[in-house]
């Protein structure tokens, strides 16, 4: 006789979001891209049916093998329904038969590489930038098209499109399910990194979104860079410096939102709710990715990173090492953007007066007219030296080109205690 | 007590576009549900149902490959529950996640065989 099960409620987080990428991606190496639709359809059907049994029945021993099975035949079902029409899966069916299919564990290689294979092929060069970021998150992440479309501002039917045009791309283009080798390897993986770090940022950005859909981004980033470095050839500095830096910024996102659903920042976040096992797995694969010797842009900003969450206060924050760290992010990326960040570390160090010279100086700060951050960091200047008549004009003209939410009613905050303090 | 069956209609989210984050929710929700219902000693047994099935009729004369109803129609499963009254077991399913996926549950009271 049937009892609730108590594992139903047990299964690890993401699961089914992780099988869908794993499973996707194994079942169109397998039965090769044109039948990725197909495939998809199937897979989805897999989970249906795993939430409707398991619901009842308990999550099967091997639950992964379990969904790969059913997602199988399924596809196999479905090639046999078409084969009146198509002779050529007529052959594919016969060659990838329900009797010679097994699952066990020792395809957990099989499927790692798979799902490498079509990380690789979402990111390829051959499609924009935008159908990558889609195509990754639908296809790796199992992401709808709806929490796609919540992420990147756009329709929702916008993004169907824009996965149907990316679908046919990789079909039309040809793009081969395989981890290149030689040297297309280290070029094509700087783009899957490329990737992974804008999911992230997506993620980790306050500006737009859904808290939760963007929790959920980062995870993804965080889940794919790993399986990147679990792959021996795949084992390269800004692998692990990217992961390095994913892993420090997120031991912040306990202490980032207030209970109001405030934005708080780093200065008077809660140092204690910062996650120290992140941390720590954070240090660990900066240091992996120092023994190569070799600097990343990652490995720069996950260094500053760092050197946050090495503080224990703020005012114990090494602003001469993060000053030094700006400097050679400038050099090596010279961006109106780097050069924003490093007015703040070089007014801590040297006094904001001198950081706002430093700032009038700059020969591209022309190109930062509409810029917000530009107006927030000269009215903060301005503040510490007193001078909060000219720091509130500042701030307004911050405050009219910001349309996030969480950073203008934190700056309109900000503009409140300095009026205070200019009527004293 | 007596013995009430619930018939699942619909709801199990395969005409809605649903994620696989969501369809994990949606199945972790329904665990709880039927964990708290066997704390509470009115679990009995129940089973999920295939959505494909046949109907026969006239001793086999005909048979119809179904599905035989529309998606929202099918049941997709049933669950027996003890409960005091019929009111009781209505009561009890009020929690049950298919009302989030746009599904009904059916509350039948099962005829005693000592009647």
């Amino acid at each position: 006789m049937i009892s609730p099960n108590r594992e139903t409620n047990t299964v690890v987080d993401h699961f089914f979001r992780h099988q869908w990428g794993r499973v996707v991606s194994h079942l169109t190496a397998k039965f090769g891209v044109p039948h990725l639709t197909l495939v998809e359809d199937a897979v989805q059907e897999a989970l249906a049916k795993a939430m409707q049994t398991w619901s009842f029945n308990g999550i099967p021993e091997n639950a992964a093998g379990w969904i790969t099975r059913v997602a199988h035949n399924q596809v196999i079902d479905a090639l046999r329904r078409k084969q009146n029409f198509d002779k050529k899966s007529k052959e594919l069916t016969t060659a990838n038969g329900e009797s010679s299919y097994t699952m066990d564990w020792d395809m957990e290689e099989e499927i790692k590489d798979d799902e490498l294979k079509m990380m690789f092929a979402c990111c390829h060069p051959a499609l924009s930038a935008e159908l990558q970021i889609i195509l990754t998150l639908k296809i790796l992440g199992g992401f709808s098209n709806a929490e796609v479309a919540r992420q990147l501002l756009k329709k929702e039917d916008a993004i169907a499109k824009a996965y149907t045009r990316g679908k046919k791309k990789l079909v039309d283009e040809q793009i081969a399910l395989e981890v290149p080798f030689g040297k297309h390897l280290t070029q094509r993986l700087s783009k899957v990194l490329r990737i992974l770090y804008l999911l992230f940022n997506e993620g980790y950005s306050v500006t737009t979104g859904d808290m939760l859909i963007k929790a959920s981004l980062c995870d993804e980033a965080i889940r794919l860079n790993k399986l990147i470095l679990d792959c021996k050839r795949l084992v390269k500095p800004e692998a692990h410096a990217l992961l390095a830096l994913m892993y420090l910024q997120s031991s912040r996102f306990p202490a980032r939102i207030n209970a109001d659903g405030q934005l708080v920042t780093l200065e008077h976040q809660n140092r204690s709710l910062w996650d120290q096992h992140l941390i720590l797995l954070g240090k660990e694969h900066l240091e992996l990715s120092a023994a190569f010797g070799h600097m990343s842009d990652y490995y720069i900003q996950a260094s500053m990173a760092r050197i946050h969450c090495e503080a224990e206060r703020y005012q114990d924050t090494s602003w001469s090492q993060l000053l030094m760290l700006y400097d050679i992010q400038l050099h090596l990326n010279d961006s109106p953007v780097v050069f924003l960040n490093r007015v703040v570390a070089y007014g801590k160090v040297h006094g904001a007066e001198a950081a706002f010279k430093e700032l009038t100086d700059y020969p591209k700060i022309k190109t930062l007219e509409k810029y917000p951050l530009r107006y927030a960091v000269e009215a903060e200047l301005l503040s510490e030296n007193g001078d909060y008549a000219r720091a509130i004009e500042k701030l307004d003209q911050a405050l009219a080109l910001n349309s996030n939410a969480a950073e203008v009613a934190f700056m309109k905050e900000k503009r409140l205690r300095w009026e205070q303090r200019l009527r004293k | 007590m007596k013995e009430y069956m619930y018939l699942f209609r619909g709801g199990d989210g395969r005409e809605l576009d649903l994620s696989p984050e969501q369809m994990q929710e949606h199945m972790q929700a329904w665990g709880v549900w039927m964990q708290g219902l066997g704390k509470t000693g009115n679990f009995v047994t129940g089973l999920p149902l295939q959505s494909e099935g046949k109907v026969v009729e006239n001793h086999g004369e005909v048979i119809t490959d179904g599905p035989f109803a529309e998606g929202k129609e099918i049941v997709g499963g049933y669950l027996i529950v003890k409960a005091k009254n019929l009111d009781h077991a209505a009561e009890l399913s009020k929690e049950c996640p298919i009302f989030l996926r746009g599904g009904t549950v059916e509350v039948r009271e099962i005829m005693p065989m000592d009647m």
